[in-house]
């Protein structure tokens, strides 16, 4: 504890030291704008500066690249909670509520407890990084395909929890994404599937261009179909801070997805992502009003923006303690140490403690950085909403057309984008949620892939998910959680949820007075 | 018909406009196209290689990423550009494999390698063969021997179905006359997280990855694909020297669209070979702990084709995957 205190002053005066210091505002800021900017993600921003790393030092790099990661969490609630675009895929559920919440005039208090939550999270995760990085980047390693499947199985079950409307509607449209991510190059055999001879389809579909459209450009189509248009909503200053009771409803949404989100974040994938997903599953389950959720509910808000955040911490502790990618952004990350001389590996810690050190600390500093930066833009960017309509909403998609193109330099992003905003627009007519479907693209290359590699590994057995002590528990879990999500299906009881979420409650109370 | 020598102008101002287009390459920005995202291997070699061409050329190289379906999509559009210099691609071993591919399917190929013509040679790394330091075998002979004991008992990671990690053991496997078990991941990175998590025994890998782990105890090196050692691992034997005739190496070199005139071809050439001199770039690669392997456009072509050949072969050897 000693050392650990000793090496983090040390952190402290690397990471306070002019030029880092810069470079790390520089990062904030930049991950706070490519989060804004829908379609462009972390993903994107650290890619397209990658470049521009080059020619620092290697700590100053990995300073900057890390705040362009972090940054962007907090970042991409903005225009989810103001507009329902998601500015990156992590952001996705907070448009549900967030969105909601604006229509109610509390664009404020949403964007204010997404800051908090994030800074929360934010520096709790980082506490977490630096006292349990090796042992819990060991675990990390521990999770083999059969795991990992059983994992993102277990995150498909959460699904039913999520859905405000019809199990089965939820659950289809989850299919839905399950398909739309079966397209391109089959990673085990190689075969093109439904790509139809666009190169392009190779990869597979982007989550980027699906989220975009189906919760932006749809929402877009939505209120140009409505026949009153919608009031522009003139914030209030004394609406701008969250009231006492959306500060009570927060503070264990923001506990929880910080703790989920740092967990999730560990294991290897795009974490950050699933990582709010289940917390908004988690926060649904456990809310004594169930039935707020998608009506504006401040916990749909706080807990998944604080996982996504302390998501991005997890995902640095492969990285970091052992010199292994959790996922495309720690990979490019790597990269850049790369370039610097730096071999990112399991001596990383002891070879170069400036650096593991000085970007620990460098986080402390830069959460602080975003907060002060987000608190006073709240009012800022609340006052956006005073824009009319017919000029803000063509502005929009100018900007997701921009945003979703430059990812990838690829016109058939935007085409996808297009043909999924027609979809989302048609979807919610209809009443289905469009959320599940995100998920499923989210969920079905890597679900496929550990599958099939379980399944190569095994030899074909299927007994490869009970034996293994992880996977089983897992799957037991997701087993259950689906019998219960079944049940008013099958009895048809009503409103079981909240009969279910109330008992949930009083149990967690028992157990919180022992 | 008497030829009216005026008849002739046209193709005399042709051929002088060619002469003076080479004389003033280049005259705007030149563009090398990185067919990986930035952070992978064809963008790490492209950006110093262009810093260094910028100094001679005193004129822009700009290093350009067109990511996407492992690399065709940027390999395809600079085959499909125009041949005038100003667009050349930084490519990888993969450029080999993906025509072969596209033929093992009956896919429409995104582009023919004869689309391509080298300019030159940037780096070639030998793959390192490695198991996991927990499990018995000392050498390639006793890894060999149990795996002939326990036919697809034994398993390996590769960055992907048909990827260079996959053919580097491909190559082993079908010279030792045995059968491992392939699980494929998305990238060399999960590959090796794979290895380290005991999920499989073995992985083919570029070696500045694996050395971080083999110095920390968990992985054991047990051969090398190159034809001589490595400065690295000095103790390591080549596969050769075991007796197995197997090469392997991810390489890195730059091409042009075929039909660029030949004056800028020789243009280009001389910039890459006083730029692989730069002492720069000679730093760069260093950090990146990747040999420099320059060969010109002819003795590399020479080198392509036997590539090539050997991925080909290797290709038709796996087939198509049935499950």
């Amino acid at each position: 504890m000693v050392e650990t205190l000793q090496n983090l002053t040390h952190g402290f005066a690397i990471a306070l030291s002019p030029t880092v210091m810069v470079y790390a505002f520089a990062g904030c800021v930049i991950g706070t704008l490519v989060g804004m900017l829908p379609g462009v993600g972390p993903l994107a921003g650290i890619s397209l500066l990658l470049p521009a790393s080059y020619g620092l030092n290697a700590t100053t790099a990995i300073v900057m690249l890390a705040g362009i990661y972090y940054g962007a969490m907090y970042g991409g609630s903005t225009t989810s909670i103001l507009m329902r675009i998601p500015g990156e895929a992590a952001s996705v559920m907070t448009c549900i509520d967030g969105y909601a919440m604006t229509r109610k005039g509390r664009a404020g208090p949403a964007l204010a407890i997404a800051a908090i939550g994030s800074y929360i999270a934010g520096t709790a995760s980082v506490v977490g990084l630096m006292l349990l990085a090796p042992p819990l980047a060991a675990f990390a390693l521990s999770f083999g395909p059969p795991e990992y499947t059983a994992l993102l199985l277990l995150g498909l079950m959460v699904l039913a929890y999520m859905s405000g409307g019809s199990v089965p509607k939820s659950l289809s449209m989850a299919a839905l994404g399950l398909l739309l991510g079966m397209i391109g190059i089959d990673p085990m055999t190689g075969y093109s599937r439904f790509s139809y001879g666009v190169v392009e389809l190779g990869d597979g579909i982007g989550i980027v261009p699906v989220a975009v459209g189906l919760f932006g450009v749809s929402e877009i189509l939505l209120t140009a179909g409505q026949a009153e248009m919608p009031k522009v909503i003139k914030p209030k200053l004394r609406d701008l801070m969250p009231s006492r009771q959306e500060w009570n409803d927060s503070v264990w949404p923001i506990g929880r997805g910080t703790v989920l989100g740092f967990l999730i974040g560990i294991v290897p994938g795009s974490a950050h992502i699933i990582s709010s997903f289940v917390s908004y599953a988690v926060e649904r389950r456990l809310s004594k009003h169930p039935e707020q959720f998608g009506q504006g509910a401040v916990a749909g808000v706080a807990g998944p923006e604080s996982a996504n955040n302390s998501a991005t911490s997890g995902a640095l502790v492969p990285m970091l303690a052992l010199g292994v990618p959790s996922g495309p952004i720690p990979a490019v990350m790597m990269a850049a140490m790369m370039v610097h001389g730096v071999s990112p590996g399991p001596m990383l810690i002891h070879q170069q403690p400036e650096l593991f050190w000085g970007v620990i600390a460098s986080m402390y500093v830069g959460n602080v950085v975003l907060l002060v930066l987000n608190l006073p833009l709240v009012g800022v960017f609340v006052n956006l909403l005073r824009i009319p309509y017919p000029i803000m909403y063509p502005a929009i998609l100018v900007f997701s057309v921009v945003g979703v193109y430059a990812v990838n330099g690829s016109v058939v992003d935007v085409w996808i984008m297009a043909v999924m905003g027609a979809l989302g627009y048609l979807l919610r007519k209809f009443d289905f949620e469009t959320a599940p479907i995100v998920l499923g693209v989210v969920l079905a290359p890597m679900l496929e892939m550990s599958l099939r590699q379980s399944l190569a590994l095994s030899s074909g057995s299927y007994t490869v998910f009970f034996t293994r002590p992880i996977a089983a528990t897992m799957l037991g879990a997701g087993l259950v959680l689906l019998l219960f999500s079944l049940r008013p299906l099958l009895a048809k009881g009503a409103d079981w949820r909240q009969r279910f979420g109330l008992q949930e409650e009083s149990t967690l109370e028992k157990e919180e007075e022992k | 018909m008497r030829t009216r020598p005026l008849a002739l102008l046209p193709l005399l101002a042709l051929a002088l406009a060619t002469a003076v287009q080479a004389q003033d390459f280049p005259t705007r920005p030149i563009n090398i196209v990185a067919p990986f995202p930035p952070g992978g291997q064809a963008d790490l070699m492209a950006r110093p290689t262009a810093s260094a061409m910028e100094k001679i050329l005193k004129s822009p190289v700009v290093v350009v990423n067109k990511t996407g379906a492992a690399g065709a999509v940027g390999m395809s559009f600079v085959a499909n550009s125009k041949p005038d210099g100003y667009t050349l691609l930084m490519a990888l071993s993969s450029i080999s494999i993906i025509p072969e591919a596209d033929k093992l399917f009956d896919r429409k190929p995104a582009y023919t390698m004869d689309q391509l013509i080298p300019v030159a040679l940037v780096s070639a790394d030998p793959t390192v063969f490695v198991v996991r330091a927990d499990r018995p075998w000392k050498s390639v002979k006793e890894f060999v021997e149990e795996a002939k004991k326990r036919p697809e008992g034994l398993s390996y990671s590769s960055s992907g179905i048909y990827g260079t990690l996959h053919m580097a053991m491909e190559l082993f496997v079908n010279a030792a006359g045995i059968k491992l078990k392939h699980v494929p991941y998305s990238g060399a990175g999960p590959a090796l997280t794979a290895i380290l998590g005991g999920h499989v025994d073995a992985l083919a890998s570029a070696p500045a990855v694996v050395i971080p782990h083999i110095k920390s105890g968990k992985l054991r090196p047990l051969a090398v694909w190159g034809d001589k050692r490595i400065a690295a691992l000095p103790d390591l034997p080549t596969f050769k020297e075991l007796g197995y005739d197997i090469e392997f190496y991810i390489w890195a070199g730059l091409f042009a669209p075929k039909g660029t005139p030949e004056p800028i071809m020789k243009k280009l050439r001389d910039t890459v070979r006083a730029a692989l001199q730069d002492a720069e770039f000679k730093n760069a690669m260093a950090k990146l702990e990747t040999p420099i392997a320059y060969l010109d456009a002819p003795e590399f072509q020479k080198f392509w084709d036997k590539d090539a050949k050997m991925l080909a072969d290797a290709i038709k050897r796996v087939g198509k995957i049935e499950e």
